[in-house]
Order: structure tokens, then sequence, then C-alpha cells
């Protein structure tokens, strides 16, 4: 017997199908980063070294500099992260892999998801755990409003994934998605103060640092440790626009799919 | 079960598809065949819905392929697995996007395991696993919930002899419980194995349809003998047999090698290319 599972009817148990199809190949996806972690943990690792080593000359440049030094590097190694996202989702092209889910039943929003919350999470974890290092290790300050820097780390995260989900969409090869993420992640985050205090940069940096959404980042999360939630609008309205429109054309692009072309 | 009628497909100047027509009734077998560049591939992609055609339509079970999601297992031309992902991983993974549960899922990943003989390398990442062994694999995430139409593109490319026995018992057991197959390849013998229908594709059509008997019995062998100083006799004969016998009978040296081809698929593109041109 040809056995067809056939769709069950009803809102209800909709959802819970899309539940279930959505979980599975969620848990597929975070096999996929547990079996290949070194990315991740070197993103985790290096910007905690930096800050050991960066601290004293931070503290002796600007004021608040331990704040600067953790939310900096902090920034900067999150940009970095967005080759993770980016590799990942370009690998199911290289392997064809993001055709052969789209031939089956889970329709193209279930696969997205599917695919980006554990990237998601991955995210979300390397900024917290690098905040808390800051706090237990670097001496950062423990931050009186903990609801609002863990908002800013969960936008920020979402900022960045959608960043890479539209890198991943629109590069040819793992070389072409790297440069961009390698060389993007440093002039940016550089430039958006995330290296060097904005303070002690050139007049025309500081101004320019406002391309920068690594720029925007940092000052929702300076303005979020310190518990200034009037501080952490403008930039988060800025970042959530960034991430919507990286968001739209990315998921446009993915659902799309490239047949046989689109890769070098 | 699947028809598709005058399918169009442009690529800038190229027309991989020009006015392709197929349709596939429940339980049988299409072998789709027909030189590299003939438009299978371009047909399978659209009839999984994964490119969609600049002409023609195509319906699976009365829907069109946008609303087929999910009913069609397609294990396409090309690997295309998870490297570091198990060979269960996989089942279980496209087992569940298919709407398979618990008991239903073990029990077919289980029958797949069997029937693909694939036990010795279940549970180990596909990378390691050699061309043949993938194949399988890819068969399986394509056969987990039992489709009604299945699209196998070239499922035994480089495969085997143990996968080729092993897609080709599995295939014709799944055409018997009512399944529509097009399976394409590259290997005549595959089909008549299959007791598949036959259709020719060139250039973007099917140019012909029919049985094994209507198509390929008759078209002429070839008889090849070697004599024992490298001296070479060819005949091309529709009666291999008495030809031999003929050809032994008059040979006058020893014979060092014997060799009797059936028609091939390139005899049959032959014989099509001869008996449509002008
Ligand atoms: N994505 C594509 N871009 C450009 N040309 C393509 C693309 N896909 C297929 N073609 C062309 O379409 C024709 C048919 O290809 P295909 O369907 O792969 O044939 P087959 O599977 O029979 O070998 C070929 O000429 C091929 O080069
Ligand atoms: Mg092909």
């Amino acid at each position: 017997m040809l056995l067809d599972t056939g769709y069950r009817a009803g809102p209800a148990a909709t959802l819970r199908e899309s539940l279930y199809r959505i979980r599975a190949l969620a848990s597929n996806n975070t096999l996929i980063r547990l079996r290949d972690p070194g990315q991740t943990i070197s993103y985790v690792v290096m910007p905690m070294v930096l800050m050991l080593v960066l601290k004293p000359l931070y503290v002796r440049a600007v004021e608040g500099g331990t704040t600067k030094v953790v939310t900096g590097l902090l920034v900067m190694f999150s940009v970095f992260a967005i080759s993770i996202a980016g590799n990942a989702i370009l690998a199911e092209r290289t392997w064809k892999t993001w055709d052969r889910l789209r031939v089956s039943r889970a329709p193209a929003a279930e696969l997205l998801i599917g695919k980006t919350l554990p990237i998601y999470v991955v995210m979300v974890a390397q900024q917290t755990i690098l905040l808390v290092y800051g706090c237990l290790v670097i001496g950062l300050p423990i931050p009186g409003n903990v609801p609002l820097v863990l908002g800013a780390i969960l936008l920020w995260a979402f900022t960045l994934l959608a960043i890479g989900a539209l890198l991943a969409a629109v590069v040819r090869s793992h070389g072409e998605l790297s440069v961009i993420t390698d060389v993007g992640a440093l002039t940016l985050s550089s430039l958006g103060g995330a290296l060097v205090p904005l303070s002690l940069m050139p007049e025309w940096a500081q101004v320019a640092a406002q391309a920068s959404p690594g720029y925007w980042a940092l000052q929702m999360l300076q303005a979020a440790v310190v518990g200034d939630t009037a501080g952490v609008l403008l930039p988060a309205a800025i970042l959530l626009g960034i991430a919507l429109v990286c968001g739209v054309f990315a998921i446009r692009r993915l659902t799309r799919g490239w047949g046989r072309g689109g890769l070098l | 079960m699947l028809q598709a009628i005058d399918l169009v497909k442009r690529y800038g100047p190229v027309l991989a598809l020009d006015g392709f027509s197929l349709s596939v009734a429940a339980g049988e077998i299409v072998g789709l065949v027909g030189h590299n560049g003939a438009g299978k591939t371009t047909f399978v992609e659209i009839v999984s819905y994964l490119i969609r055609q600049d002409g023609g339509h195509v319906t699976i079970d009365g829907r069109p392929p946008s609303a087929s999601r999910g009913r069609v297992g397609v294990a396409p031309q090309h690997i295309a697995l998870y490297p570091s992902v198990t060979v269960r991983e996989h089942l279980t993974l496209f087992g569940k996007l298919a709407g398979l549960r618990r008991a239903a899922l073990d029990g077919a990943v289980e029958e797949l395991t069997v029937a693909l003989r694939m036990g010795a390398f279940i549970d180990r990442r596909t990378a390691g696993l050699s061309g043949g062994q993938q194949r399988r694999v890819q068969a399986a995430t394509a056969l987990i919930n039992r489709p009604g139409l299945l699209l196998l593109d070239e499922p035994t490319a480089g495969a085997d002899l143990e996968t080729r026995e092993a897609m080709l018992d599995v295939v014709k057991q799944r055409a018997g419980d009512g399944a529509a197959v097009v399976y394409t390849t590259h290997y005549l013998p595959e089909l008549v194995e299959l007791q598949a229908t036959i259709a020719v594709a060139r250039n973007g059509k099917i140019i012909a349809r029919g049985t094994y008997d209507e198509l390929v019995d008759g078209l002429p062998g070839e008889v090849r003998l070697i004599h024992d100083n490298e001296e070479e006799v060819r005949v091309s004969t529709t009666q291999p047999a008495a030809t031999l016998i003929d050809l032994l009978g008059r040979a006058e040296r020893p014979i060092s090698t014997i060799e009797v081809h059936n028609p091939s698929l390139d005899d049959l593109y032959r014989s099509l290319a001869v008996s449509d041109a002008p």
C-alpha cells in the first residue's frame, strides 16, 4: 500500500505539523553546527583574549574604558560571526540540499526558520558569554537593567543573522563570502568604533562611522549596559530597519532557489 | 498520475525543453532516456517545482506541481546529502518532513535499510560513503514516505552491482504497489529488467515512446570476432545467433575473442535519427 500521510484538517493540526517539521529541520541544523564547532569557538575565545590584553590600554586612553573594551570587542566579533550564518546557509547551496528541502512538504518559511533558529541561538549565546565574561573577568559593572541588555543582544543577533542570510543568498562561493565577511567585518566594526574608541579616531571617521551597523550596535549596547533606555531606542530602530530590509531580500532570494546556476 | 503537455523551458538561447510531453500512469515505470542535454533533468526539475516552465502544463494527480509539494519523491541526478549527518539521521529528517511519526517513521526507516541494503553503514556519516552507497541513501530519502510519484534521475549513475540490484528491486516493488515512476538512465538493460516503458528524449522533446519490444527488438545488434592474428570482423545483425554460427563456419583462422552485443541505447538513438530523417 502507498501510504500518503496527507494533510490533516484544521488550523491546530496544521500548526502542530508545521512545528513538527520545524523541529526536525532545526535539530538537523543543530547537529551540523555541533559537529563543526571550530568557527564558533574561535569567535568566542579570540575576543576573550583580546579583552584581557587590551583592557589596560582602553582604561588609560578613555573614560569608561572597561565598558568600551568589552562592548567594542563583543560587537567586532559578533560581526565576524555573520560568517557562521553565511556559511551555514551557503553550504545548503553547495551541497545542493536546499533544493531537496524545497521539494519536501515544508514551505519556505519553515525551511528558513528551521535553518536560522540554531544559528540565532549560537549568535545570542556568543554575545551573552562575552558579556558575562566581561562582568566576571574584565570587571564590567553588572548591568542594572538585564532585560534591556538581553533585548539589545537579541535584536543585534537578529540583524547579523539577516545580513548573513542576505550575503549567503547573493555570493557565488565560500571564498567570496569570507572576503566579504572578514574584510567587511573588520572595516565596518573598526570604523564603528569597536576596535579603537571613536573619540580617539579622526573626525572624518567619526562621521563615517554612522554608516556602519557596528556603530549603531555599539551605541545600543553601551546604552543598554548602563541602563539608558532612551539611548537604546534610536540605534535599535535603525538596526531593526537594516535587519528587515536584509531579511526580506534574503527570504525572497532563498525561496526562489537557484536551480543549477548561481555558484562558481 | 503524471501528465506533462507541451513543456517549454528556455535558458537564454538554449531551448532545454521544446514541446516536451510525457504522461505516466499509476503503477507504470517510464524509462526516460536520451543523450546528455536532451532535457531529462529539466523535466524532473519542473515536475518537482524547483523551476517554472515557460510554456505548457503539468499535473500530478490532477494538481499542479505547486500544490503537490511532499507528494513527489525526487532523487536528483547529483548527490545532495549533508556530509556530517548519518544515513539514519537523513532518513529521519526526510521522513519527518513528510509527516511520518514514531512507529510509522521507524518502520519506514527499517524497511528501506533492508530493501536498499544499507544496514552496514546506517549509522555512518554520508561523507565517508562510497558513490554507490550515497546513491542508495539519496534514493532512500526520496522513497521514505511512499510517494505516489517517484522521479529518479540517474539513480544508478556510477553505481556498483549491489546498488543497481537493490535499486531495481525497490523500484519494481514500489511500482507494483501503485507508484508512478520516472526513471532516467543510460543503461538499457535496467529498463528491460524493470519492464519499463521507454521514452526517448532528444533536443527537449520526446521523440519515441513504447515498450522494449516495440522500440528495440528488431534493431540490429553486433557480432564481433577477433582472430588470433588480431584481425577483427564486425557484423551488424538482427539475428546474432545465426550470424555467429555463419561466421564461425566460415572462419579460416583460430578465433581468440567472440562478442555478441544486443542492441544498445545508442543503436536505438541511431535508428530514431535515421527513421525520422526526411
Ligand atoms: N540552469 C541552467 N542554465 C543554463 N542552461 C541550462 C540550465 N539547466 C539546463 N540547461 C541546459 O538545458 C539543456 C537540457 O539539460 P538537462 O535537462 O540537464 O539534460 P539531461 O538531463 O537530459 O542531460 C542542456 O543544454 C543544458 O545545458
Ligand atoms: Mg540529467
